[in-house]
């Protein structure tokens, strides 16, 4: 058996191999048609000048090297990772506090499970209109007259520059938090009680049972969490674009909606866009070789 | 099964320990306040949609001054909201089936048939996780005006059937199947197609109703390609709609919190009639991707 | 109002039957030979008042008298740049068009809408054009690509009632509005600390905040050589943000915020629906508007037809000028000499040719009736042709239908009929592009206290050039 698959069976014959292709062939068609050919052709669309969908010339780099070399860009990226180091802030602990307790409670499991996975249902569009509503600094925004019940007066929240990022954050959080703590959630049902019932009998502490037993067994799962929330928030474009419309004055435009508005905002640059895009892709694929460097031993990414 | 749902950290003999009580208190505190925050403004935007415009922007009052049912009524005619819901239906009906049947088979080949050369593609199919699927929206969007596909639903129902994350969910649950059966059903001469249609897919179910799930979900919710795709007054979707009303400013600020609501409740109900998929199944998938 | 709608419309349409009954009968078939199908963008979108759609639905049946052969197809269209070009190029772009004048040039030299000259030449209208408009629907070589829809000026709204509470009427209950940028922060000002309502309520999120302010900025003097941009001896256009005139402008506006504190609480977000929404729903007094948008705070958004005025852009210390713009209809690049002749029927039958006839008459009634039942003002409109009787025989339907006291609007028109305020059209070059960089520099003023005007006027204008540069004079 010079096979070491144990699905030698399926494979190997060229008829087999043929047939398998076959198989595939309606699959690789749809991602060629509708992601690996546009992303190519947005690749080659960043190296031309163009106008509208039509390349006019070949200019090398002089797409990125005009567009990184404006402040909005610079405005764009220093945003993109204040999303992004907000979103770990807030968003990435939250998730595992909520599997943490939900894990702890001894009855209404199933009702407290059903309630933070909710929002995630929502269409994110329906979501960022709705929230606008309890963001309006006007005194019929929702936040305003809950804090006015308290007694404290109306305030602006989306005209404050350094409150927008974390705001959109929130909005964020509120809606995924809940569907990636139920992740955690089945990550540490996954672990073997016994494991804690040895560690208790060893005088371990609750709090000590936490520390050494659960939060290492999920340590993997939350590193491959990490990775993808990053990449998620990385691409944030049309929820400051409804929210905010990336104001003010840019403090909330991200990269991808600095992307938009040079394709779609009025100046019809989709060489530029191009730029912007595979600029972001370089990123997100710079930040996913290191996650995987420091991972290599248990990262399922190879 | 007392033993399944016992996997907290906090045994029962802790619960003796005074401090472990005031803990566990907290806790359920916490856990309430979480379902607050989760489920306040969705109530109230449901019930927010009975304001009408100058209560909404001037008052301030949380709740509207009367629940007179007509002001849903009066903007779901207004606005022939009913058509969009007929046209999601079949935007996401299609959708579905396509994003089962393709990505199903590119998985199937890629999880389990392997033939030679697949690992690359494989390899492809993962980087494509990566990439932001706006960034090519324009090229994409005149490969389907050159195809001749615009303003119809074929090109929405197709591009699912072209999902990386699908493909991968596909491909790790196929890697986890026993090799025995499928081992044993070749033996049995059947082809590859009828392994997939007899043996997989049916012990497939879960992964096939998570993807469901994912695709009715993403379906409902898209609206950038639906929104190019579908410009016409026709065949647009819910979202579509909303999408218009955001950008367009035709709609008052009342009518669109309606609209909202409107858009919120397939979702809602799909989420109480699938909440066990939901809250289990797309759990134990999404802990391996 | 809502449960009038539909007896409303039935009534409309009704009345819409018996009066073209008797035309239809009189008209004759123009055109059986002429052949093709027209895609119109203009159609009105179905969340339209049932009226408007009856309205529409009755230009088809003309059409279908007139030219029997030439098949219409609905295809409401909500233009934005944005989504046209990739339509364009796709060939799936609706045969007419609706966009405002700040994009046809860029259309045009792009090559993506398509020429009407001779269509135009057929019908004899070619020379009615009120010329500033020629010269923003033609290219270089006299070519034309698009009709004047409507035109509009800027001015201001105003919601009585609030001024009312503030003392500042006149005895016959007329409100002293302000006449120069100076009184409406004094008079913001005023109304903020009697009311608790925003003074003026200024959209200043993505473009429109840079338009509304390129306004102001003319009326501090940047025009002519203080322009915002220009082009220099060597053609190349120059963007100017830093003449004394411009941070003079911005200042006021900073001011606007910190030191008479009138405008409303999330000036960065509002956009231009929601402008109206406050000056309708009594939350903001002054709203810079046109007179275009009249049905916005009113029927729209609920102020009563007798708490609403219509006032001239106030004046600046330099300047006393109003933007001047509107809509126009532009065509696919795709379309045929038939489609083009097609095109121009329909247009004379929805009335926008400068034609008169019978029909088109009623539909004017049915339509200011309209306006009317739905509580809008109904005023003139300021005709984008030079054609008299044309614009008599219109102004004469409007007196018929009016439902306000015209002297609530009389400075406004006054003001444009008698020279005393200077029309201009938005600045030539890329223009949404100029506007969303002074809407960041506006931003930056409103939200930052003691901002420096100056440096982010001089980094505006750095950007702007920069993209000139790209857009024209490198090109």
């Amino acid at each position: 058996m010079s096979e070491k698959s144990n699905r030698g069976r399926l494979r190997g014959r060229t008829g087999e191999t043929l047939k398998s292709w076959l198989i595939m062939l309606p699959g690789l068609l749809l991602m060629t048609f509708f992601v690996w050919e546009p992303l190519l052709e947005s690749i080659r669309m960043s190296l031309y000048k163009t106008r509208n969908v039509e390349l006019v010339r070949f200019v090398g780099l002089d797409n990125f090297i005009s567009v990184m070399g404006k402040d909005d860009f610079t405005q764009a990226l220093m945003n993109t990772f204040s999303y992004t180091f907000w979103s770990l802030l807030i968003g990435f602990a939250l998730p595992i506090l909520l599997a943490l307790m939900i894990g702890e409670t001894r009855r209404g499991k199933g009702f407290f499970r059903t309630a933070v996975y909710l929002p995630n249902m929502l269409p994110g569009l329906a979501v960022i209109i709705l929230w606008s509503a309890f963001f309006s600094g006007e005194k019929s925004g929702v936040l305003n007259i809950l804090i006015g019940k308290l007694g404290i007066p109306p305030q602006s929240y989306l005209t404050k520059a350094h409150l927008v990022i974390p705001i959109l954050i929130v909005i964020a959080t509120w809606k995924g938090a809940g569907a990636t703590a139920l992740i955690y959630m089945a990550g540490m049902a996954g672990i073997n009680a016994e494991l804690y019932e040895a560690a208790a009998i060893d005088g371990a502490t609750v709090w000590q049972r936490m520390l050494h037993i659960l939060l290492p067994a999920i340590r993997k799962l939350a590193g491959t969490l990490l990775i993808l929330q990053i990449i998620s928030v990385f691409q944030i474009m049309y929820e400051p674009m409804v929210l905010t419309k990336g104001g003010p004055d840019n403090a909330s435009l991200s990269l991808m909606q600095l992307m938009w508005q040079y394709a779609f905002g009025g100046a019809m640059n989709y060489g530029k866009a191009s730029a912007v895009a595979v600029t972001v892709t370089l990123i997100l694929l710079v930040m996913t070789g290191i996650y995987s460097y420091f991972n290599r031993k248990e990262s399922d990414w190879d | 099964m007392a033993e399944q749902t016992r996997t907290g950290v906090i045994r029962d003999y802790d619960m003796h320990a005074p401090s472990v009580r005031v803990g566990y208190g907290i806790i359920l505190f916490l856990c309430a306040v979480m379902v607050v925050v989760a489920l306040f403004p969705l109530v109230w935007v449901i019930l927010a949609g009975f304001k009408d415009l100058r209560e909404f922007v001037s008052s301030t009052r949380l709740l509207p001054a009367s629940f007179d049912p007509k002001t849903y009524l009066t903007t779901w005619n207004q606005l022939g909201i009913a058509k969009n819901y007929l046209n999601s239906f079949l935007s996401v009906a299609g959708s579905v089936v396509c994003a089962l049947l393709f990505n199903g088979l590119l998985g199937y080949g890629l999880g389990i048939l392997k033939p030679k050369g697949s690992g690359a593609v494989k390899k492809l199919v993962m980087l494509s996780l990566l990439m932001p699927t706006t960034i090519s929206i324009v090229p994409l969007f005149m490969n389907i005006q050159k195809v001749g596909l615009g303003n119809s639903f074929v090109p929405l129902w197709l591009s699912y059937g072209a999902n990386a994350m699908y493909v991968i969910l596909f491909v790790q649950f196929f890697e986890s199947l026993p090799a025995s059966i499928l081992e044993a059903s070749r033996i049995d001469g059947c082809s590859q197609l009828q392994v997939f249609f007899r043996i997989v897919l049916p012990l497939s179910k879960p992964i096939c109703s998570v993807v469901a799930i994912f695709a009715v979900n993403a379906a409902w919710s898209d609206f950038l390609l639906p929104y190019l795709v579908l410009r016409g007054g026709e065949l647009q979707t819910v979202m579509v709609r909303l999408f218009v009303f955001s950008t367009e400013q035709t709609v008052n600020e009342d009518a669109m919190m309606r609209s909202v609501v409107f858009s919120m409740i397939p979702p809602i109900i799909l989420f109480f009639i699938f909440q066990k998929q939901l809250t289990e199944n797309s759990v134990s998938v999404g802990i391996k991707g | 109002m809502n449960r009038l709608y539909p007896w409303l419309s039935c009534f409309l349409a009704l009345c819409l039957l018996v009066c073209a009954l008797p035309s239809a009968m009189a008209e004759e078939v123009i055109d059986a030979d002429l052949t093709c199908t027209i895609t119109l963008g203009n159609w009105p979108a179905d969340t339209a008042p049932e009226a408007e759609k009856a309205l529409f639905e009755s230009y088809r049946a003309a059409m279908a008298r007139q030219y029997p052969n030439v098949t219409l197809v609905p295809d409401y269209y909500s233009y934005t740049l944005s989504n046209y070009v990739p339509m364009a190029k796709g060939g799936t772009a609706p045969s007419i068009f609706q966009p405002p004048f700040t994009d046809p040039q860029l259309l045009i030299s792009q090559h993506l809408v398509g020429d009407v000259t001779e269509a135009l030449e057929a019908f004899g209208v070619l020379d009615k054009f009120s010329p500033s408009y020629v010269e923003m629907l033609a290219d270089e070589n006299g070519r034309i690509y698009g009709l004047p829809r409507d035109g509009y000026v800027l001015g201001m709204h105003i919601n009585i009632a609030l001024f009312r509470e503030a003392g500042l009427v006149d005895g016959d209950g007329l409100p002293l509005y302000p006449k120069t940028l100076q009184e409406m922060a004094e008079y913001g000002k005023i109304i903020k600390e009697k009311t608790g309502k925003a003074g003026l309520v200024f959209p200043a999120s993505e473009t429109y905040g840079g338009w509304l302010f390129t306004n102001i900025a003319w009326n501090f003097g940047c025009v002519g050589e203080s322009a915002l941009e220009y082009q220099d001896e060597d053609g190349r256009w120059v963007c100017n943000f830093t003449s004394p005139e411009c941070v003079a402008a911005m200042e006021f506006m900073r001011d606007l915020k910190w030191k008479y504190d009138i405008l409303n609480a999330d000036t960065t977000t509002t956009d231009w629906a929601g402008a109206h929404s406050l000056l309708g729903t009594g939350e903001a007094a002054m709203n810079f508007a046109a007179d275009d948008s009249v049905d916005q705070p009113t029927a729209n958004k609920g102020l009563p037809v007798a708490d609403f005025a219509l006032i001239p852009f106030p004046a600046g210390d330099a300047g006393r000028y109003a933007l001047a713009g509107g809509t126009c209809y532009m065509f696919a690049p795709n379309i045929t000499r038939d489609q083009g002749i097609a095109l121009m029927a329909y247009l004379r039958v929805i009335g926008k040719l400068p034609f008169l006839d019978d029909a088109i008459i009623e539909g004017m009634r049915a339509d200011y009736a309209a306006k009317r039942d739905r509580g809008a003002p109904v005023i003139p409109a300021i005709s984008a042709w030079n054609d008299e009787e044309y614009n008599a025989a219109k102004q004469a339907i409007v007196d018929e239908y009016s439902n306000v006291d015209m002297r609530l609007y009389q400075d406004f028109f006054d003001s444009i009929s008698e020279g005393t305020i200077t029309l201009k059209s938005e600045e030539p070059v890329f223009a949404q592009q100029l506007y969303r960089e002074l809407t960041a520099v506006i931003q930056r003023m409103i939200t930052r206290e003691g901002a420096d005007v100056m440096k982010a006027l001089q980094k505006a204008q750095d950007s702007f050039q920069e993209y000139l540069d790209d857009e024209i004079n490198d090109y």
